[in-house]
């Protein structure tokens, strides 16, 4: 090899290392600093990476949405990253908001939004194109599913929202002659009659629901009970509190017909669920979005129903609102909105209700659903969108999450599994709440 | 062996001093400033003296936790070292059949926590699970495992032993192993039956084993986390929260790091003095090593 080729080959080399040097340096850097200015590209398109937490059926209608929308204009691709369940989102965006790496897109608990918002890392989204004629379902907006003191801006757009609703086995009514109960005391009466048992052990229970927040809310509102006071004060529904922890004592401890499903948080669900299925639950409480995968995988018709009343009927909303992360480069955050935007039309807020049971979060979606007869046919589709006369908003405070999590939830738990007085534990959980976070 | 010069021993030991710093260290302090701090990751943290540790002790919290966490520990550790002990002396035989018993034992501890977690789950059902079935049927009528605060740990337990089994029978079958054969027989000619030679020449002999196969089981036992967070949450009611679930739960889910670093300095303290404890226990004069 002549030695100028040999030289120019070491240059070659010298400064190929170099580069590669700089270019680790230069990734290093970045990923310590977080995310750059620069929005993600591929090819032409801005990439819009999309953090979601879902799993089964509703998981796979969502990424069937995602790829429509993929394949409908070449400006934005929009990846999806599966981040666990809700509450693992959370602490992942969270966490990667804290570090400068978050998505531009993700989805959060209602519960959270005021939260985040008061943190400061949510993007308003008033001022992006079109955020006025949305057209929501106006118990579904932001503004409609929380009380007076909300935010005055828009942090989140609606996305997969619900509300619990009770399935019923209606083989299992049928042969005991039940009817679907409209009050606590039929409740009780109904759970009593499809509970089952042989030598001292239940093989039926005939009711269940998961220890959990969301439900013990529907009964606070139910006993007339609110969670914050107009005064401000956290008071945990007051008596109402506890005259809902009693009912589930009532049930699991007094009469035995409810089983106190194990596992936490979303397990829990899931488990009540599985047993439904399997005929060891002939009624249960669970989230509307379980309706068509309940459904599809039954082999007994389902009836759905709204929850009972004690004094009034209510319930809360829950799912979760798109939230655009305030941090992310700006074509990214223009690109995420033009996929929320997209996803609020009619045809796919129809299409993402009719495969998974969550309700539509449109006026036209609503509208359209009424006028094509789906609700006829689906009667089920219908309880949890007429429950919406019965919504109560959430309060909008920042440390409700913390509250629910933290404190209320362990203590509902202890009450029911082991007993302790209702009145006792509410005391607690409202001294607990009390204190500074 | 004699240095070289003075800075020898220190550029040997230099690396590992940097990764012990870098990654124990510099994070136990700064765990233990942020302690001092009620932050959320997203907005400025606050100064708040000592109310995250009077926090976390009140209502009794941190007492119930650590002796939740030790009992476990405890379950699972005696349950391992008692299991694997009867079943190094069961298998402790040549031939194919028992290797292959080996095996299957010892597959428990290769799978990964995920795995056996969501066995256990299966088998445990409530409503469809084996266990249950056979609980049903012997007249425990609905006791539910997992759903039960009073049984939900022991079972969490002996999870953690079942998985845990196969290492400390491996472990106990090479101290079993290496012991001399002239030992058993020089018990023999001595008159010792089976009872005596395993309790004045097995036993004995496989004390530094155990001691090893004991700690390393304890250190296991006090990181557990994989198989809360799946079988159940720290549930029900908080009754299989443990330490490093509960740091988890505290800066992760509940948004709090002052709380759960707290948390994190106590957990410290406490493995340092099991440490130093279980150095004295240990140590051939008492004192530690």
């Amino acid at each position: 090899m002549p030695h100028s080729v040999r030289a120019s080959s070491r240059v070659s080399a010298s400064r190929s290392r170099r580069d590669l040097l700089a270019a680790l340096l230069g990734t290093l850097a970045s990923a310590s600093c977080g995310r750059s200015a620069r929005p993600l590209r591929d090819g032409s398109r801005v990439v819009v990476t999309f953090w979601y937490a879902f799993g089964d059926l509703v998981r796979k209608v969502l990424l069937d949405l995602v790829d429509r929308y993929n394949q409908s204009q070449s400006l934005v691709l929009v990846r999806p990253v599966h981040q666990g369940d809700y509450f693992e989102a959370l602490a992942k965006l969270r966490t990667a908001i804290a570090a400068g790496a978050a998505p531009p897109l993700a989805h959060v608990v209602l519960e959270v939004l005021p939260y985040l918002a008061r943190a400061g890392v949510l993007e308003p989204l008033d001022g992006y194109e079109g955020a006025g004629e949305l057209a929501l379902v106006p118990a579904l907006s932001q503004r409609g599913s929380f009380g007076p003191g909300a935010a005055q801006e828009t942090y989140g757009v609606p996305f997969n929202r619900s509300t619990p609703i009770a399935y019923c086995n209606a083989r299992l009514f049928q042969q005991a002659g039940a009817h679907v109960p409209t009050t606590w005391d039929e409740l009780a009466q109904v759970a009593r009659s499809l509970t089952r048992r042989s030598s001292g052990s239940v093989t039926r229970w005939g009711f269940e629901v998961p220890l959990s927040w969301w439900y013990w809310v529907a009964l606070v509102g139910q006993a007339g009970g609110h969670l914050v006071e107009p005064d401000g004060k956290l008071s945990l529904g007051g008596p109402a509190g506890e005259a809902a922890l009693e009912l589930w004592q009532h049930l699991v401890r007094t009469d035995r017909v409810m089983r106190p499903p194990p596992g936490g948080d979303y397990q829990a669900w899931q488990s009540t669920s599985e047993g439904f299925l399997q005929e060891r639950i002939a009624m249960m409480w669970s989230s509307t979005a379980f309706l068509r995968y309940l459904e599809a995988s039954a082999p007994f018709p389902i009836v759905a129903a709204p929850l009972p009343r004690a004094s009034s009927f209510s319930v809360p909303t829950g799912g979760t609102m798109f939230v655009l992360v305030r941090s992310a480069p700006d074509e990214e955050k223009q690109a995420a909105w033009s996929f929320v935007r997209w996803m609020c039309e009619p045809e796919q807020a129809i299409d993402w209700c009719t495969r998974t049971g969550y309700m539509p979060i449109t006026r036209r979606a609503v509208e359209s659903l009424g006028e094509s007869g789906f609700y006829m046919r689906h009667p089920n589709d219908r309880v949890a969108y007429d429950q919406l006369a019965h919504a109560q908003p959430w309060p909008w405070a920042p440390d409700l999450f913390r509250v629910e999590r933290d404190i209320v939830e362990p203590l509902l738990q202890e009450a029911v599994l082991t007993g302790r007085d209702a009145h006792e534990v509410m005391q607690e959980a409202r001294e607990q709440a009390a204190e500074p976070a | 062996m004699t240095p070289r010069s003075r800075t020898q021993p220190w550029a040997m030991l230099g690396p590992t001093l940097v990764l012990l710093v870098a990654f124990f260290i510099v994070p136990i302090g700064v765990a233990a400033f942020e302690s001092f701090f009620a932050w959320d990751l997203l907005t400025p943290p606050r100064y708040v003296g000592a109310a995250n540790y009077r926090a976390i002790a009140a209502h009794g919290g941190l007492l119930a936790l650590a002796l939740r966490t030790l009992a476990y520990s405890a379950v699972v550790v005696s349950g391992t070292m008692g299991l694997g002990l009867a079943l190094a002396l069961l298998v402790n035989r040549p031939g194919r059949v028992f290797a292959l018993v080996r095996a299957s034992i010892f597959s428990a501890y290769i799978v990964s926590w995920v795995a056996v977690a969501l066995l256990w789950m299966a088998l445990l059902d409530d409503t469809g699970g084996i266990v249950s079935h056979f609980l049903r049927a012997v007249g425990f009528g609905n006791l539910s495992l997992l759903g039960d605060p009073r049984a939900a740990l022991p079972t969490l337990a002996a999870i953690g032993a079942w998985k845990l089994t196969g290492y400390s029978m491996i472990v106990l079958l090479s101290g079993l192993q290496s012991v001399p054969p002239s030992l058993y027989e020089a018990a023999a000619l001595d008159g010792a039956g089976r009872w005596s030679r395993f309790r004045y020449v097995t036993l004995p002999a496989l004390g530094p084993t155990a001691a090893f196969a004991a700690t390393s089981t304890l250190v296991t036992s006090f990181q557990a986390f994989d198989v809360v967070r799946i079988v159940t949450q720290g549930g029900p009611a908080r009754a299989t929260q443990l330490f490093v679930y509960a740091i988890y739960e505290q800066i992760f889910l509940d948004l709090r790091v002052g709380r759960a670093s707290a948390l994190t300095v106590v957990f410290f303290v406490l493995l340092l003095v099991l440490a130093s404890v279980q150095l004295r226990a240990l140590s051939p004069r008492g004192r530690p090593s």
